[in-house]
């Protein structure tokens, strides 16, 4: 039901030596069964400063999982030293349990989980898992019914050396294509980057912090 | 679909002369929708031993990583690399101690053992352990990818023939299933190293 | 002497007037068992399972409606699909795959899912083989009868008010498709969408099949009533590319055509492949000029 997008860009301004940059985004729907209890939810969960995950499923298990996910590598960061795991290991993390909760009542998330890493040359990535903690890094990705209608415009217009404005641009196609065609309506969409400052929220639909 | 079917897989190994191969596809896909095209399936667990693994995507990266952690710890102890043979057991062993829960995978062993002769091996999802002379196979297409390596297998190939017969009984195989394809990669095992190469394969 | 319902000659011609209805009506009231006729597009034209209900027999046995609902039946039907058509300035575009699946098993790269019903209507594949060709077949015979009748050519929308109408009287019998019919008439380039649940619509543009909601995505983004017709043709190409790549069910070869005021052309018939190399490429040189 609920809608992930997942944009890594390595052109513009904002990208150091053409790093790449990564952009999530996230419907604020929280609904259940026919009802729609909230339209302002934040479903992209900040995991360490230079990391976050969009994270689609029941309230309750997105919820858990995305506060287990990061109260355990905050944990990690306190006992050592300050140090903090890369992405890559970071999506490892987050996989293996997946994985683990899978043969003992899963959590039914599916995570696109980026980071920005300033010690590695390698600059943001993108990690695209679903429930059963299949886990690959992509360039981009889309999880949900959405993916269904946005991976193919994601096919279409995703290229090398696009900027900021360009990846947003392509996560507004995204969002258009599911204003027409997809049954459930989600009017609000949160929009966050994460790049060598760390993780900003550039737009959304309604302000998560409203309530 | 069975849950071996979920995310879809080709692998082949396949016995020349002093060399052997290990080729599989590059699809990771959920069901019908195709989610990644260089999703990794064959492993190197060392410079004479590999193991492709077909199956739910989850267990195949979970195995890897129980795998791997098992491989450095026997060589930590050991100071000595572990043979086709004795990793075929400790594989099988793994797998049916999850007897009545098991990893749903189907993996396939290639080496040379120690003598430099080729070892293939493969198992099913709960150990039961099968050998073989001339080839093995598994994954979503695997009455392809038999159909192919009858057809195209003879005895004594050296690296270059088995390549070629490894990636032309592959692509061939993937192009008539549906959950398999989009590219693959061939290893070829030697004495002298390993030679590892990309296919290039339909985008359908 | 042998009753009302063995008709030829002159009477075949009296599909959709009056006298037909009526003589149907009749049959329906009188007829208990098979008599031969020539009523194509009812119940009754075929054997159906001896039970008292034989809709609801076919729907828990061979229903294959779309979705995943033939999960548990006996017979399974081989779908899979990405079928599109759209009216734009320059005429209409049909573009469709031809992969044809039997389970995950590609059963062939080479099917044809436009069907050429005649010089000025065309109809598209998805969901069963046989249940589109044979329907669409059957309703070019009674688009050619309609001809032979009335010394016009029959419109768009009454040859797909024909076929929705043979597919509402066989409803819950477990038919599969999920066609567009298109072509120019007297009223210009139309284009309709029918499918199994009889369901009609007239539309700007359709895509049919299970790889239709990613040909939707390009489609819904790039689509212009004011397109060239390159451009159009590019569209409708890509959109089913980009539908082929991701969706296992559908690919192979790509058959396009343009449909004018002078009847259907074929444009082309591309492999998917080709087409995927052509399109990156494209990409390398778009993003190293900009």
């Amino acid at each position: 039901m609920d809608t992930v997008f997942g944009i890594s860009y390595d052109g513009g301004g904002a990208c150091i030596c053409g790093l790449p940059v990564v952009v999530l985004a996230t419907d604020q729907v929280n609904a259940r069964s026919i009802l729609m209890y909230q339209q302002n939810l934040d479903k992209i969960a900040q995991l360490s400063s230079h990391s976050a995950m969009g994270v689609s499923g029941p309230n309750c298990d997105l919820v858990n999982f995305s506060e287990y996910i990061s109260k355990n590598l905050k944990l990690y960061e306190l006992s050592n030293d300050g140090r903090k795991l890369s992405t890559h290991a970071q999506a490892n993390f987050c996989r293996g349990e997946l994985a683990k909760a899978l043969r003992k009542g899963p959590f039914q998330v599916n995570v696109i989980l980026g980071g920005y890493d300033d010690m590695n040359p390698r600059g943001g990535s993108l990690y695209v898992m679903d429930y059963l903690g299949s886990c690959t890094k992509a360039k981009y990705g889309a999880q949900g019914y959405a993916s269904n209608f946005c991976l193919s415009i994601m096919d279409r217009d995703w290229g090398e050396g696009m900027d900021e404005d360009m990846a947003v641009k392509l996560v507004e196609k995204c969002i258009r294509e599911l204003e027409m065609r997809f049954l459930i309506n989600q009017k609000n969409f949160i929009i966050k980057v994460i790049d060598k400052g760390g993780m900003r929220t550039l737009k959304f639909g309604a302000d998560p912090a409203d309530n | 679909m069975s849950i071996l079917e979920y995310n879809g897989a080709a692998i082949i190994g396949m016995a020349g002369k002093d060399c052997v191969g290990i080729a599989s596809d590059n699809r990771l896909g959920i069901q019908y929708q195709t989610v990644a095209m260089d999703f990794k399936k064959i492993f190197k667990m060392n410079d004479r031993l590999f193991v492709g693994l077909a199956g739910l995507a989850t267990d195949v990266q979970t195995l890897d990583q129980l795998l791997r952690f098992r491989m450095d710890l026997y060589e930590l102890r050991e100071e000595r690399e572990m043979s086709p043979k004795v990793f075929t057991n400790l594989l099988s062993n793994m797998l049916y101690e999850k007897r009545f829960g098991p990893y749903f995978c189907e993996p396939i062993i290639a080496g040379l053992d120690g003598g430099g002769s080729p070892y293939l091996a493969t198992m099913d999802l709960i150990g039961a352990q099968a050998h073989s002379r001339d080839f093995v196979v598994a994954g979503t297409c695997e009455g392809n990818l038999y159909g192919m390596c009858e057809t195209l297998w003879r005895p004594d190939m050296d690296k270059e023939v088995l390549f070629e017969t490894l990636a032309q009984a592959l692509l061939a195989s993937v192009d008539r299933d549906a959950l398999s394809g989009w590219g693959g990669v061939v290893h070829i095992i030697t004495r002298e190293g390993v030679i590892s190469r990309e296919l290039k394969g339909r985008q359908d | 002497m042998f009753g009302p319902t063995l008709v030829i000659g002159n009477d075949i011609l009296d599909i959709g007037t009056s006298k037909f209805d009526n003589e149907r009506d009749q049959r329906a009231i009188g007829g208990g068992a098979m008599i031969p006729r020539f009523a194509f597009g009812e119940p009754g034209q075929f054997d159906v399972p001896n039970v008292a209900d034989p809709a609801h027999f076919c729907r828990n046995n061979f229903a294959s409606a779309c979705g995943n609902s033939d999960a548990n039946q006996t017979v399974k039907f081989a779908k899979g699909t990405t079928t599109l058509a759209f009216k734009f300035d320059g005429g209409i575009i049909v573009s469709v795959d031809s992969r044809s699946t039997m389970g995950a098993y590609i059963a062939s790269g080479t099917v044809k899912k436009v069907i050429e019903i005649n010089p000025f209507l065309l109809g598209t594949m998805a969901g069963g083989a046989a249940d589109c060709s044979f329907w669409e077949r059957n309703l070019g015979m009674q688009c050619r009868l309609y001809e032979l009748r009335n010394k016009k050519r029959i419109t768009v929308a009454a040859a797909s008010r024909l076929l929705a109408n043979t597919m509402s009287s066989y409803r819950g019998y477990g038919l599969s498709m999920g066609t567009m019919i298109t072509g120019w008439d007297e009223t210009g380039p139309q284009l309709y969408y029918v499918d199994d649940d009889g369901t009609r619509l007239h539309g700007r543009y359709f895509s049919v099949g299970s790889g239709s909601t990613y040909a939707y995505g390009v489609l819904d983004t790039y689509y212009r009533k004011d397109l060239t017709v390159d451009e159009a043709i590019d569209l409708g190409k890509r959109a089913i590319y980009h539908a082929c790549h991701r969706d296992a069910m559908s690919g192979s070869i790509n058959n396009l055509y343009h449909v004018t005021k002078d009847g259907w052309v074929k444009i082309h018939a591309i492999d998917v492949n080709d087409m995927h190399y052509e399109y990156l490429e494209d990409k390398k040189n778009a993003m190293a000029s900009s």
